[in-house]
């Protein structure tokens, strides 16, 4: 279906390693996905599964080891300098906790102002209207909070100006890292609604990282389920949902609580944490904790394969509906 | 039903700040039963942690008032001097807390951290203490326990040191066990074992657990009764299927639906409350409610409400424009 259409994030075998020799932790370990635009991918996972390092990744906040990563056809990975800070203000990332992304000793309106003032691509008044704009359009009054500082506000509203601080370059993709996961579920609400909001004024690309499931369901178009450093099943959201085919995307659905006392107590619980990735299992990463595991699966690494259209999976024994 | 395990009656638990008193729960009555989980749901700042920590008997003596009872198992709470206390924390009652890494000593290895619960409370030798301890460990799931005993809690992940913080707090074998959003911060797989072992561990010694946390689904298939608070009070509580299906509070109905879920399409507006929780040190008449509810009139900004009772037998709420008795589910 999205054959035809170009994609704006294109993702491959990106990794990530910290550390060195018997230390080195390969927090991503080859991933590869396409973003099309003006989609959201959601990006589900444990914490410790590297979908925060992804994100980080994407943006260069830390140095892919390995891989390429192509905004709108043009090769980021080994970009630098001026070019480098280009192709970041067309792309945007916005992290967990909103209080202490804020210079708390800065006021409202010079924070959104940044990178309009560090890349003055606008001048005085315009600058001043752009600002007051973006914060009427996240729900912050900037007659009444423009001149305050940002300490003076809460969780929900540091998130907002954030969000506004964010879009002042206009970019064609924000990550959202977590972005709701520390607010109260009203709060929640409010800039979920709001990030839909914006993705359809601004024509916005999201890539949205989360690990509550009932979250990314409900804001994406194709979720993607990583663990320890690789994508193990990526789809539409709606089939991968209804009919996951890795065991471990069976087991998180299973494991996420429904507020609903008539929702099937938790079934079969995943045993067990995940291992360490300083020493992830040999073949498939999951096998250690996988009830479906035979030999095969601690002897060959399973690729992402499709099994329906934009549906794959990288399992050796995947569910499929016969 | 089992008698009374804990009966709260008026409790008030008032901060003196130096911008006025903050009447941080306000007036909160309830009982609890043998046997029974109980959860406690609201969001930031409703007054569920504190309301926990007066339960407990936790609340510093200096600039807290606390007024009304707490009988735990016919003692009274309230007023009770700190030795008074410590002969019912980990025998009457214990604590879990949110964080597992603040809960425990870092530089205390984690069986001696079990030990000494059990030597203090219990006067149990040594070997006796280090026995039953390890016995703890094994019951609460964690693995090879006779090494993890000599363990520090740096060395175990977030999941097993709420496992270790769960078997100090069963130690004694209390016969309440207070447990503050204990797997927030969790991941959903570890989550659903800690949820299990309490489950499980509740009708193993015949505990009852008061289970508190702002999430809904936390509660909806765990907890027997539901109590949901909004700005230090008590705005509807019942049987969790009246509060989930019949709930009469317009709170209740703006909590379940602002709250997204995995059967919804992609893209589902979500219900949102406007506005957000008043502050409490600038009281205001009426219902605290009033200024985000969309059912709001004249009266409930002048009047509070009381809690009254539905037609279910315990259900009870605050509203004076009550939701329609209607199922729920039905209209759905």
């Amino acid at each position: 279906m999205s054959d035809e259409r170009q994609p704006l994030l294109k993702v491959r075998d990106l990794t990530v390693t910290f550390g060195k020799g018997a230390h080195a932790v390969s927090a991503v370990a080859g991933v590869s996905f396409d973003i099309y635009e003006g989609e959201t991918l959601g990006l589900v996972g444990e914490s410790g599964c590297g979908k925060s390092t992804t994100g980080k990744a994407l943006m260069k906040i830390v140095a892919p080891s390995s891989g390429t990563v192509e905004l709108d056809g043009v090769d980021i990975t080994h970009q630098r300098g001026r070019a480098l800070r280009q192709a970041r203000t067309r792309m945007q990332m916005i992290f967990q906790d909103p209080i202490s992304s804020l210079n708390p000793r800065r006021r409202v309106r010079g924070i959104v102002a940044e990178p309009l003032d560090a890349w003055k691509t606008v001048t005085g008044e315009q600058r001043d209207r752009l600002v007051d704009e973006l914060l009427n359009q996240v729900g912050i009054d900037p007659e009444v909070y423009g001149d305050r500082y940002a300490r003076q506000f809460s969780g929900g509203q540091c998130q907002r100006i954030s969000i506004a601080r964010a879009l002042a370059m206009r970019p064609q993709l924000l990550i959202c890292d977590e972005v709701v996961s520390a607010l109260d579920v009203s709060v929640q609400a409010q800039i979920l609604n709001l990030l839909e909001d914006l993705k359809a004024e601004y024509g916005l690309t999201l890539l949205f990282i989360a690990h509550d499931l009932a979250v990314v369901k409900n804001i994406s178009d194709r979720v993607a389920v990583m663990y320890l450093g690789r994508i193990g099943e990526i789809g539409p959201s709606e089939v991968l949902y209804e009919a996951p085919a890795h065991p471990y995307t069976k087991f998180l659905l299973g494991a996420s609580l429904e507020a609903d006392p008539d929702s099937a107590p938790t079934g079969a619980v995943l045993e067990g944490e995940p291992p360490s990735p300083l020493d992830p299992p040999s073949g498939c990463r999951f096998r250690s904790r996988c009830p479906y595991a035979t030999e095969r699966c601690a002897r060959e690494e399973p690729v992402l394969t499709e099994v329906a259209p934009g549906h794959q999976v990288a399992c050796h024994f995947p569910f499929i509906a016969q | 039903m089992s008698e009374r395990l804990l009966e709260v009656t008026d409790l008030r638990t008032t901060f003196r700040t130096v911008t006025g008193a903050v009447p941080a729960v306000g007036g909160v009555s309830f009982d609890l039963h043998g046997n029974e989980t109980l959860g406690i749901v609201g969001e930031s700042g409703s007054g569920k942690t504190v309301l926990a920590r007066t339960i407990m008997g936790l609340q510093p003596r200096t600039n807290v008032e606390v007024t009304g009872s707490v009988l735990l198992n016919g003692h009274q709470v309230v007023g009770a001097s700190e030795r008074t206390m410590r002969t019912m924390w980990a025998t009457e009652v214990a604590m879990v807390f949110q964080d597992p890494m603040t809960s425990l000593n870092p530089v205390m290895r984690i069986g001696r951290q079990i030990d000494e619960t059990l030597r203090v409370r219990l006067g149990m030798d040594r070997h006796a203490a280090r026995a039953r301890a390890i016995e703890l460990l094994t019951m609460v799931g964690i693995p090879s326990a006779q090494s993890r005993y000599r363990a520090y809690p740096t060395e175990l992940s977030g999941g097993m040191r709420q496992r270790v913080v769960i078997a100090t707090a069963l130690a004694c074998s209390p016969k309440l066990i207070i447990a503050d959003e204990p797997t927030t911060g969790l991941d959903v797989t570890i989550q659903a074992q800690i949820l299990n072992l309490l489950d499980s561990l509740k009708e193993q010694l015949s505990m009852s657990v008061i289970l508190i946390t702002h999430d809904l689904g936390v509660v909806a298939t765990r907890a027997t009764r539901i109590i949901v608070m909004y700005a230090g009070q008590i705005v509807e509580m019942g049987d969790t299927r009246d509060v989930f299906f019949h709930h009469r509070m317009p709170y209740t109905r703006a909590l379940l639906d602002s709250s997204p879920k995995v059967t919804n399409a992609p893209h589902t507006r979500l219900a949102v409350i406007p506005g957000r929780p008043p502050n409490l040190s600038t009281p205001q008449p009426g219902c605290a409610f009033a200024p985000r509810c969309a059912y709001a009139t004249e009266r409930c900004h002048v009047e509070a409400p009381t809690l009254v009772d539905a037609s279910a037998p315990g259900h009870r709420f605050a509203c004076w424009n009550p939701l329609p008795e209607t199922s729920d589910r039905e209209a759905r």
